[in-house]
């Protein structure tokens, strides 16, 4: 009661109120999007969900494999674009470099950033032909735009006393990088490496739209002749597989990162 | 009348000895308005232990960074060795090879072991490639156990800096600056925040070097009875400004710019010092 009267009373929240649901509706009428027609749909969800119960068991090996290939696909895209955005985000790190080198560098990671990993796989769709290779180059460009930009982020984050205390001793610039910047910064690279994995199995998936490989391919195909029960089943080791990565995730972090970073284990002098 | 009873651990004589460290008329900022350092002139002699103290934000830290280049004065001039210390400077790069510095906060890096962080103060010493692949040759990584060993460090060696007590964090942090051979050390704030026993096996580490290694220490601190033990000169800071440099002569506390007795004067910073 107190927050809504908070909000109501103030005449600058109003207006923002306002000229949000004012935004809200213009855009929505703009898009043509249609309550209406959400509400008509729904029976066609419910028919969707039923046909989907009639699960086919029988292509469980199949959606594993695909699976399987999946990962390999997310598992060298994250190797080789992780490999690659290490020395890009030095470069592109502010506290390591003049403005005229990590300036041009961060416009290209910015264009690189730009599309999204569909469109880069149809790019080397177009590039290199249909198959899993054409997905692995789209995962590692999308790798490369994101990764470099947490690190160097996160490099420039790394406390100044160490920095200092190791240029004080008059150490070259690749001293100090390979003795301060890479152990302090390997946490956020591990965590930004498992973060990444997670994410490019998921993209990985549908990837097979575009026919770049993987089980998007099967679920894609599966979709447009309405074979619902099917689809499921490529769904669902998806769906297993995920978890068990942010389990394994969650394992891998509490064990290297959280520990390293607030120094659980103390010992007296 | 307490303070006049404090005698010297580290019995070094106070002859005046080849300078090591001149400033002349310092002035220091870190924007063009407000100056964090005014006038400072001071001399420290070659192998003593020179003690600067004052309150937070006076400026110590700042004056311990004109000294080993890190900050380029706005006004006056600062020598090591007669030197112009500029961390850009590649003339003045072999001289920072002997240089220790000891930040604030220690500079240890964290994800690394003790005996790493230790022969990162022998990378000077090493080849390129060597330096690059960390690859330390045999007399390097005995040196550095031997160090550690020396600052009471001996079978934490290979713990990663982490896990260590804070105590434990400075006796790496100075087994860093020891493995560098250094013949000056600036150390900030090393012994705040630790209990007396602790903070003076710090000091008494110190102190050893002193004798031992012919080390000038130059140390910011807070203590005022802990830095009239270990100094040979206490340099007091206020508001960017020295207003006092005195030290132990004896059995009396000498103010060193008058040549007079500073009792009254010490009396008073000790009081403000202790209520704290």
């Amino acid at each position: 009661m107190k927050l809504w009267r908070c909000i109501l009373l103030t005449p600058k929240n109003n207006l923002l109120i306002g000229v949000i649901i004012a935004l809200l509706i213009a855009t929505s009428y703009n898009i043509g999007a249609n309550p209406v027609d959400f509400v008509k749909g729904l029976p066609n969800l419910a028919i969707i969900a039923s046909e989907m119960t009639a699960v086919e068991p029988s292509l469980f090996v199949t959606a594993f494999w695909s699976m399987f290939e999946t990962i390999q696909m997310a598992f060298i895209g994250t190797i080789v674009g992780i490999v690659i955005s290490l020395p890009l985000s030095m470069l592109a790190a502010r506290n390591l470099n003049s403005k005229y080198v990590y300036v041009p560098i961060r416009a290209i990671l910015a264009a690189i950033r730009t599309f999204p990993s569909i469109l880069w796989a149809i790019l080397f769709v177009i590039m290199v032909g249909l198959g899993p290779f054409s997905g692995v180059l789209a995962i590692i460009m999308y790798t490369i735009g994101f990764v470099t930009k947490l690190q160097y982020e996160s490099i420039e984050t790394i406390d100044s006393d160490p920095m200092d205390a190791v240029r004080s001793i008059g150490v070259s610039k690749l001293q100090l990088i390979r003795y301060v910047v890479l152990p302090e910064s390997a946490p956020h690279l591990l965590s930004q490496m498992l973060y990444m994995f997670d994410y490019n199995v998921r993209q990985t998936s549908i990837l097979g739209l575009v026919g770049a490989g993987g089980i998007g391919f099967y679920i894609i195909n599966y979709i447009k002749f309405f074979e619902y029960g099917k689809a499921v089943v490529f769904m669902l080791v998806v769906l297993f597989v995920v978890l068990v990565i942010d389990w394994v995730s969650v394992k891998i972090r509490d064990k290297y990162i959280v520990k390293s970073q607030h120094g659980i284990e103390v010992t007296t002098t | 009348m307490e303070l006049l009873q404090i005698t010297s651990s580290s019995d070094f004589p106070l002859i005046s000895t080849k300078k090591i460290v001149q400033m002349n008329n310092v002035h220091a900022s870190y924007d063009s308005k407000n100056h964090i350092l005014k006038e400072i002139t001071l001399s420290i002699d070659r192998g003593t232990i020179y003690v600067i103290i004052g309150q937070s934000g006076s400026g110590k830290s700042t004056l311990l960074k004109l000294m080993n280049g890190m900050m380029i004065p706005s006004k006056g001039t600062v020598k090591i060795d007669y030197q112009t210390p500029n961390i850009n400077d590649p003339k003045f790069k072999s001289l920072m090879h002997n240089i220790g510095y000891i930040p604030q906060s220690l500079g240890l890096i964290k994800n690394i072991t003790v005996l790493e962080n230790t022969l990162i103060g022998a990378l000077p010493r090493l080849g390129k490639i060597h330096a690059l692949l960390k690859i330390f040759p045999e007399e390097e990584i005995r040196e550095a156990k031997k160090i550690l060993k020396q600052v009471g460090l001996e079978g934490k060696e290979y713990r990663k800096a982490y896990m260590l007590s804070g105590g434990e964090k400075r006796r790496v942090a100075i087994a860093r600056a020891f493995m560098q051979k250094p013949t000056l050390l600036l150390a900030d704030e090393i012994v705040s925040e630790l209990d007396s026993v602790t903070a003076r096996e710090i000091m008494n580490l110190i102190a050893d070097a002193q004798k031992t290694m012919n080390l000038t220490a130059i140390m910011v601190h807070h203590d005022l009875q802990l830095a009239l033990e270990y100094a040979n000169r206490v340099a007091v800071i206020k508001e960017g400004e020295k207003i006092l440099e005195i030290g132990i002569e004896g059995d009396k506390i000498v103010d060193f710019q008058t040549g007079n007795l500073a009792t009254d004067e010490i009396m008073e910073m000790y009081s403000t010092d202790t209520k704290k």
